[in-house]
């Protein structure tokens, strides 16, 4: 869409697939390159609006004020919460190691 | 007359009679569930137990007579989308397969409180992400008007669920069409809220600027009596409007006519690709509604042809950032055979989602990556703008616009699975509400090849009474509301 023509094939894929922590299969990186230049293509189409001088949309309720008064609630018990995590001990999240071993 | 016949009105005045109880009217509809949604596919989940409970405890309520409504005691169902305590919400998708959240939605909790009874969760495309159901992670579910059809999505099921006879009423979620668009395939009526008119609390977002939750019944009448139930400011979402709710039900009950209404006719929404029949149906529909005394004009929304590309771009954006959190650390499905956490995240995902969540996770983190953000997020906010003046413009000469709500009707399924393009082409009446957070009504107005047209009533934000009207005095008139599918009567 910018005036350089983006390129899109597999090392691009592979590439976002990492930032998105995605394993993409070969057959999967295969297919988002086709079907990525078409829906970039696609979109395209919006290079004919002329935009200069129009602001982005925000996100948008009637300007209000949500502040509320700063009580303690009662919170969600940790058992309730820890029954979903997949793995946990003495109430904290395991995960497994982020580093390789030194 | 068979119990799934009868009206949330009508059951109600049964129960408050005490000529049926709320566990018999639940029984009915699990067993009706039982043997017609095997074919069908609308549920994902079925929470019989829950469901008996519930229906007891309405019963008690009832016989005590102490805070009652009209949906005291009336099973319903809803997308799988809004968190439910205790019962699964997976969103159709692998990656949650086995969550149950420990919190309701506020939508829910308005519904449980009144001691509606909760049915199960209703299939729907991963996330949201579709337009027929058949991105759900677990099946496709089945058009009750002919099962080789698809529903339309994202609620699909819902809409599948209220048309077959499966649940009086659903709650469902509209992103980009998810309610309009499976209302007017399955032959339901639906209404897409203002944004910020339900609390999203509790909701799994796809879309945090976009998402809204409305109701789908057989009836306005009926989609009025959920809306006031579940409408109103909630401490919990920031963004629910602070404005009273009216008694949408109540309202309706004095309307006697549609004069003073000027209706507007976008221009942009009748042209090339609009099915032949479905526009012989809106052009039948529009002249029944000037005789009930409104005037209707034409109008233009010059940008109409860019909703699409700004409606997805955003959507890809948003959706990759709040897909993020499905990591397999915290909650759902968490791929453990592994050495290290990034091998987690990897293999988590790449097992937990499906192709098209896929797909738009990795268009949105592309479209939000270093040197594209301004050609296209940056950009796609801009034109956002423009859509959302061409609506204020346009309310400036009229009250409500009337438009299809699909080109066509519905398709079969797997005609559009494999070109992700053309199933995105599909959604080009629906989405430009989202865009401009404004309410939009989806009615039932016609017949092809038996299967079931829809008109699209939109208006500006909180307009929601003004929809209503319109759609309530054309149902007066009208009968396309009451026809139902073959597997009504099995």
């Amino acid at each position: 869409m910018s005036k350089e023509e983006v390129k899109v094939d597999e090392n691009l894929v592979r590439q976002i697939a990492l930032l998105a922590r995605l394993d993409l299969t070969k057959a999967e990186t295969e297919m988002f390159v086709s079907q990525f230049k078409d829906i970039l293509d696609y979109v395209g189409i919006l290079n004919e609006v002329d935009t200069e001088n129009v602001p982005p949309a925000y996100l948008f309720s009637a300007n209000q004020s949500v502040i509320r008064e700063d009580e303690i609630e009662p919170s969600v018990p940790t058992d309730e919460f820890l029954a979903n995590v997949p793995q946990s001990k003495d109430d904290y999240v395991v995960i497994p190691r982020v580093h390789n071993e030194q | 007359m068979d119990l799934h016949e009868l009206s949330i009105q009508r059951a109600h005045e049964l129960l408050m009679s005490r000529e049926v109880s709320s566990e018999e009217l639940t029984r009915a509809y699990l067993a009706r569930i039982e043997r017609l949604d095997p074919q069908v596919k609308s549920y994902v989940t079925i929470a019989a137990d829950l469901a008996l409970e519930r229906a007891r405890e309405a019963d008690r309520q009832i016989k005590a007579g102490e805070g009652l409504t009209p949906l005291t005691g009336i099973p319903y169902s809803a997308k799988d989308s809004l968190s439910t305590r205790g019962v699964n919400t997976t969103c159709s998708s692998r990656i949650l397969e086995n969550y149950k959240p420990f919190y309701d939605s506020t939508a829910i909790q308005k519904l449980n409180s009144t001691n509606a009874v909760l049915l199960g969760k209703t299939n729907m495309d991963e996330f949201g992400m579709g337009s027929s159901t058949e991105n759900s992670g677990f099946f496709t579910t089945h058009n009750p008007w002919d099962f080789d059809y698809v529903p339309g999505g994202s609620s699909g099921g819902s809409a599948a669920s209220v048309a077959a006879g499966l649940a009086p009423f659903s709650l469902g979620e509209d992103t980009g069409g998810s309610v309009r668009m499976p209302a007017s395939f399955c032959g339901v009526t639906g209404l897409k809220t203002t944004y910020g008119r339900v609390s999203r609390y509790g909701l799994l977002p796809l879309v945090s600027s976009f998402d809204t939750i409305g109701p789908m019944a057989r009836s306005v009448y009926e989609v009025a009596l959920v809306l006031e139930a579940i409408a109103g400011h909630d401490p919990k979402d920031s963004t629910s409007r602070l404005e009273l709710a009216p008694l949408y039900s109540e309202s309706l009950k004095k309307v006697e006519d549609l004069r003073g209404l000027r209706i507007g006719i976008p221009k942009e929404y009748f042209v090339e690709g609009l099915d032949t029949e479905v526009n012989t149906a809106l052009q039948t529909a529009i002249k029944q509604i000037e005789s009930l005394g409104a005037e209707a004009v034409e109008v233009s929304l010059p940008h109409t042809p860019y909703a699409i590309p700004v409606y997805y771009l955003i959507l890809f954006a948003e959706a990759s950032s709040n897909l993020a959190k499905y990591d397999g650390v915290r909650f759902g499905s968490s791929e453990r055979n592994v050495d290290r956490l990034l091998e987690l995240y990897l293999k988590t995902r790449e097992k937990g989602f499906g192709a098209e969540t896929k797909r738009r996770i990795m268009l949105g983190t592309f479209a939000l990556s270093a040197g594209y953000y301004d050609a296209y997020y940056l950009k796609a906010q801009k034109v956002r703008t423009l859509i959302r003046q061409d609506f204020q413009k346009a309310f400036e000469a009229c009250h409500a616009l009337i438009t299809p709500v699909a080109p066509t009707t519905a398709f079969r399924i797997g005609e559009k699975i494999t070109n992700p393009l053309d199933m995105y082409l599909s959604d080009v009446h629906v989405v430009a509400v989202n865009l401009a957070g404004i309410p939009a009504l989806s009615v039932p107005c016609g017949i092809s090849n038996g299967l079931p047209i829809g008109m699209q009533i939109m208006g500006p934000h909180l307009s929601e009474e003004t929809l209503l009207r319109i759609g309530h005095m054309y149902q007066s008139q009208t009968d396309w509301h009451m026809k139902h599918p073959p597997c009504w009567n099995d």
